[in-house]
C-alpha cells in the first residue's frame, strides 16, 4: 500500500516536471503566453507527487511497514517516535525524497510570488530550469535511489532502526532540514541567472529579486551548518565542533560563494558592475551544491558522514557535468555581450573592498575544495592514497579569516567611489581603540599567543565598526534603523565576529585529559573540579546504556554516557557538557568500570567560550531575518515593462543592460 | 563613446569567453578524473589481517555440530559475516549460493557463514528460505567479530587454503567478484 502510494509519487512528480518542461520549452520556443501560463500550473503536479512521496514515506515508518526495504533497514520497533519520524532523512533514499519535497515547496513559492509575470519569458526560463532539476531528482527516485523499493520473500518483523549516531539526540530533527533548506534553495537563484543569461537580460530588477531568495537559502544554511557543528559537538564525544570533513566542506564550499555573491551583488545594484561575475557566483554555488552532493553520497571519498553507500554516484556526476557544462556555456555565449560598462575608481571604496571581499572568498573556497578533492587527485596523477586533514585547513585558512576580518572592520565604514583619509582615521576611531583595550584587557589577564589575540583584535574592530554603523542607523530612524539589507548585514557580521572568537578561543585555549577515577575520586583541570559519583547499567528496549555520575565544582551531577544499539557493534559514547557563557565543560565516560564500584576512564575537555559559537549563529539568523524585511516600501508585483523600483531611496536607478 | 573606450573594449571583447571556455576546460578534465575514480567501499578493505593467518575459528554449527575454519585447510573459504535481520544479506544470500554451486563438483571453495548479533533460530530459518547449505558458526558475544574487526554485516573475508586472509570486502558480495578474486589468487600461486 505505502509502497504503491510512494510510487505513485514519485511518478507523477516525475510526469509532472517532464510535462512541465515541454509545455513551457514549446510555450518559450513559440512565444505562446498561453503554453507558459499552462507549464507553471504542472508546478502543483510535482508538489503533489512529492507530498504523496513523504506522507507514504512517514506513514510506512510509522505503520512499521518491514515490506518497504527502506523501513526495514533504517526503521524498528523500538526506535522512539522522533527518530522513526527523521528515519525519513537517516539514509540516502528518504534524503533525496527530502530533498524533493524541499524543492518542490521552493518551486511552489517562485511559481506562486511570480504568478503575475507568468508570461515572462524570463520567469518562464527559470521555471523551466527549476524542473530540470526536479525532474533530476525525481528521477533518481524512479531509478538508482528508490525509497519504495519492496523486499522479496519473506517480509522482516523487525528492524535495526538508524544509525546510532542519528538516534541519540533530537537535533537530528533540525540539522539536516535546515541543511536542505539553504541548500535546495539555491536553485531558484541558480535558474533566474540561467534564464537572464538565456534572455539576455541582466540589467533589470531580477537581481534584486533573486537577492532575497538567495540571502533565505543562505540563512537556512547558515543554520544547518552551525546546528550540524553544535550536533557534533553533542553527540560524537570528542570536544570539537568542526572536523573538515569532506561533507562538512560540501556544505561550506557553496556556502563561501553565496557569501560572496551577498555582497558583491550590492556593487552591481549600486554601480552596475561586475554582472557576469555575480551570475558565475550564482551559477557556481548551485554547481558546488551539486558536487558536493556527489563527493558525499557517491563514496568517492571516505567520510564519518558516509551513512550511506549507493550506486547513484554516476548519475549525480552526469548531472554535475550538465550543469558545469549550461553555466559555462552560458557565460561563454552571452558574457561578453553582457558585461558592464565602468570601473572602480579608487581601491579605497566601498566597491574595493567588495572586491577584495570577493578575491578572499573565491580564494577561501579554492583552498577548501581543492583539500577536500586533493586525495582523488593525487590518487588519479601517481596512485598514492592519502588524506588531507585538520593542519593543511587550519593553516591554509588562517590568514584567509584575518584578511576578512580585518575588511570586515573597514568596509562598512567606506564610501562608495573613492574614500579618504580622513574619513577613515574618524570614522574608525572608536572601534579601533576599543579594540586595542579589549587586547590589552587579555595580555594583563594573562592571555597569550599571536593568532587568538590577533583575532580578539581584528574582531572587536569589525564589531565596533558594525555597531557603530548601527547605532548611527538606528539613532537616525529609531527602530527601523536595525532592518533593510545594510543593517541587517551588520547585525550578521556582529555574530560572525562571535563565531570566529569563540573559535579562535576554544582552539587556542581547550584542555582535555583523561582521568581515572574511583567512586568519589575528584580531578581538577583549569580551574574546574569533577567528581565521579559511581555509575549504573540501564536496558532499554532500544539499548543498552552505562552512565556515570559526576560532579562539576561541587554542584550539578552529569551524566556522561555509552550506549550500545543493538544490532551494532559500535558502542557510541554520549558525552554530557555543562555549559556558560565563560566556558564549557565536555565530560566523556571513555571507560566504563569493569565491575560494579571499580574504576572508571573519565575524559574531560574545558574549552572557553563554546557557548557564544551557538550565539553568534543565533544571532546571524536574526541579522539575516533584518536584512530580508520587506523595505518600507513594498515592490508592486508589476508588469516586466513597469519602471524597475529600486530598495534604497537614495540609490540611482539601475543602469539598463548593454544587450543591444 | 570615445576612441579609447573603444579601443579598451575591443581588446576585452572575449575576456569572458576565454575565461568560461578554459574553466569548461579544467572543469571537463576534473569530471573525468571524478567519473574514473573508484568507490571507496569498492576498493579491498583495509584490514590488519590481510596477509596474515585468519585467527582461529571454532563454534557451534546450525545444526550442532563444531565448525572451525581449521577443517577447511586446502579449500578457499569465504567467510561471510552475516544477520537475518540485514536486508543486503538477504540481498547477498542468492549470489553466495550460486558461488558455492559452481565449486561444488570441484569442491576447491565454500563459504563459511558467522552469526552477527542474531540467534540460531533466526538463521536456520532464513537459511530454510533462500537455500544454501555451507557451515555457520555462531558467534556469542560477538568474539569472533572483534576479532576479524567486522563492525556490520554484511562483511566477507577471503581466506586462501593456507589459511592467509588474502581479501576483505564491506558490504554485498557477488559470485563473479568471489570468482574473479579466487582466479587472481591462484594466479599468484596460492
Amino acid at each position: 500500500m505505502n509502497a504503491t502510494l510512494g510510487t505513485a509519487g514519485v511518478w507523477l512528480g516525475l510526469f509532472g516536471a517532464l510535462v512541465g518542461v515541454v509545455t513551457l520549452g514549446f510555450g518559450l520556443y513559440r512565444r505562446d503566453d498561453k503554453l507558459l501560463e499552462a507549464g507553471r500550473k504542472y508546478t502543483w503536479v510535482i508538489v503533489a507527487g512529492a507530498v504523496l512521496g513523504v506522507v507514504a514515506m512517514e506513514s510506512a515508518l510509522l505503520g512499521h511497514d518491514f515490506s518497504l526495504k527502506y523501513v526495514a533497514e533504517n526503521g524498528s520497533r523500538q526506535t522512539p517516535l522522533l527518530f522513526t519520524i527523521t528515519g525519513m532523512w537517516s539514509a540516502l533514499e528518504g534524503s533525496i525524497l527530502l530533498w524533493a519535497i524541499v524543492l518542490a515547496g521552493y518551486l511552489a513559492v517562485m511559481v506562486h510570488h511570480f504568478r503575475t509575470r507568468a508570461t515572462d519569458p524570463l520567469v518562464g526560463w527559470a521555471t523551466l530550469t527549476v524542473f530540470v532539476v526536479a525532474g533530476f531528482f525525481f528521477a533518481l527516485m524512479a531509478g538508482p535511489a528508490n525509497p519504495f523499493r519492496v523486499i522479496h520473500g519473506a517480509i522482516p518483523t523487525n528492524g535495526p532502526g538508524p544509525n546510532p549516531l542519528l538516534q541519540n539526540h533530537p537535533l537530528v530533527a533540525f540539522h539536516p532540514p535546515m541543511l536542505y533548506l539553504g541548500y535546495v534553495g539555491f536553485t531558484i537563484p541558480f535558474a533566474f541567472a540561467v534564464a537572464a543569461l538565456v534572455t539576455g537580460r541582466l540589467g533589470e530588477g531580477w537581481l534584486v529579486e533573486t537577492r532575497r531568495w538567495t540571502l533565505f537559502a543562505w540563512g537556512f544554511l547558515t543554520i544547518g551548518i552551525i546546528l550540524g557543528a553544535w550536533w557534533s559537538y553533542e553527540v560524537l564525544g570528542w570536544g570539537g565542533y568542526w572536523a573538515w570533513d569532506p561533507v562538512e566542506n560540501a556544505s561550506f564550499i557553496p556556502w563561501l560563494t553565496a557569501t560572496a555573491y551577498l555582497h558583491s551583488v550590492m556593487v552591481q545594484e549600486r554601480r552596475g558592475m561586475l554582472r557576469i561575475w555575480n551570475l558565475s557566483l550564482l551559477l557556481a554555488t548551485f554547481s558546488l551544491t551539486i558536487l558536493g552532493t556527489f563527493l558525499t553520497r557517491s563514496g568517492v571519498l571516505e567520510s564519518v558522514h558516509s551513512f550511506t553507500e549507493s550506486p547513484i554516484g554516476p548519475w549525480i556526476l552526469t548531472f554535475f557535468g550538465l550543469v558545469v557544462f549550461t553555466a559555462v556555456g552560458l557565460i561563454a555565449w552571452r558574457g561578453d555581450r553582457l558585461r558592464s560598462p565602468g570601473s572602480i575608481d579608487s581601491p579605497v571604496s566601498r566597491e574595493g573592498a567588495f572586491l577584495a571581499n570577493n578575491l578572499l572568498f573565491s580564494a577561501f573556497c579554492f583552498v577548501v575544495l581543492l583539500g577536500t578533492v586533493f586525495p582523488l587527485l593525487a590518487e588519479a596523477l601517481n596512485g598514492d592514497r592519502l588524506s588531507v586533514g585538520g593542519p593543511y585547513f587550519n593553516r591554509m585558512t588562517t590568514p584567509i579569516v584575518i584578511a576578512l576580518l580585518f575588511l570586515m572592520a573597514i568596509a562598512p565604514v567606506l564610501p562608495w567611489r573613492k574614500a579618504s583619509e580622513e574619513v577613515l582615521r574618524k570614522r574608525l576611531f572608536w572601534p579601533a581603540w576599543t579594540a586595542t583595550i579589549v587586547v590589552v584587557l587579555c595580555v594583563v589577564t594573562g592571555l597569550r599567543g599571536l593568532a587568538p589575540l590577533a583575532a580578539f583584535w581584528l574582531g572587536t574592530f569589525a564589531a565596533g565598526s558594525a555597531v557603530r554603523q548601527l547605532v548611527l542607523s538606528a539613532r537616525r530612524q529609531g527602530w527601523r534603523g536595525l532592518i533593510g539589507r545594510a543593517n541587517g548585514g551588520m547585525v550578521v557580521h556582529i555574530g560572525v565576529v562571535l563565531v570566529a572568537v569563540a573559535f579562535a578561543a576554544s582552539h587556542a585555549y581547550g584542555h582535555t585529559h583523561e582521568f581515572r577515577l574511583a567512586p568519589g575520586q575528584s580531578a581538577h583541570l583549569s580551574g574546574h573540579t569533577v567528581t565521579y559519583l559511581g555509575s549504573s547499567t540501564v536496558k532499554a528496549s532500544n539499548k543498552t546504556s552505562v552512565t556515570a555520575q559526576v560532579r562539576v565544582d561541587g554542584g550539578k551531577v552529569y551524566a556522561p554516557a555509552i550506549q550500545q544499539f543493538p544490532f551494532a557493534t559500535q558502542a557510541i559514547g554520549s558525552p554530557s557538557v555543562k555549559s556558560s557563557l565563560g566556558d564549557d565543560v565536555y565530560l566523556t565516560l571513555a571507560a566504563a568500570p569493569d565491575h560494579p564500584g571499580g574504576t572508571a576512564v573519565i575524559g574531560v575537555i574545558v574549552q572557553p567560550l563554546i557557548m557564544w559559537l551557538w550565539i553568534g549563529g543565533a544571532v546571524i539568523a536574526v541579522g539575516t531575518a533584518l536584512a530580508a524585511w520587506p523595505g518600507r516600501r513594498r515592490r508592486p508585483t508589476a508588469p516586466v515593462s513597469a519602471p524597475v523600483e529600486v530598495e534604497t531611496p537614495e540609490a540611482p536607478p539601475e543602469p539598463v543592460g548593454v544587450t543591444s | 563613446m570615445s576612441d579609447v573606450d573603444l579601443a579598451v573594449s575591443r581588446s576585452r571583447r572575449h575576456t569572458a569567453r576565454w575565461a568560461a571556455i578554459s574553466l569548461g576546460v579544467v572543469l571537463l578534465l576534473f569530471v573525468a578524473v571524478l567519473a574514473t575514480r573508484k568507490s571507496a567501499a569498492d576498493k579491498q578493505a583495509e584490514s590488519p589481517l590481510l596477509g596474515k593467518q585468519a585467527p582461529s575459528l571454532t563454534g557451534s554449527g546450525l545444526d550442532g555440530s563444531q565448525v572451525s575454519l581449521a577443517s577447511m585447510h586446502g579449500k578457499w573459504v569465504v567467510l561471510n559475516f552475516m544477520a537475518s535481520w540485514c536486508v543486503p544479506c538477504r540481498e547477498e544470500h542468492p549470489e553466495l549460493v550460486k558461488f558455492t554451486q559452481r565449486h561444488q563438483v570441484a569442491d576447491d571453495a565454500t563459504v563459511l557463514g558467522v552469526i552477527f548479533d542474531d540467534t540460531q533460530p533466526n538463521v536456520r530459518r532464513f537459511f530454510s528460505e533462500l537455500g544454501g547449505s555451507w557451515p555457520v558458526v555462531d558467534d556469542p558475544g560477538g568474539h569472533t567479530a572483534l576479532d576479524f574487526g567486522v563492525r556490520g554485516p554484511p562483511e566477507s573475508f577471503l581466506v586462501d587454503p593456507n589459511g592467509f586472509v588474502v581479501w576483505k570486502g564491506i558490504g554485498q558480495v557477488n559470485a563473479d567478484g568471489l570468482d574473479k578474486l579466487l582466479r587472481q589468487g591462484k594466479a599468484r600461486g596460492a
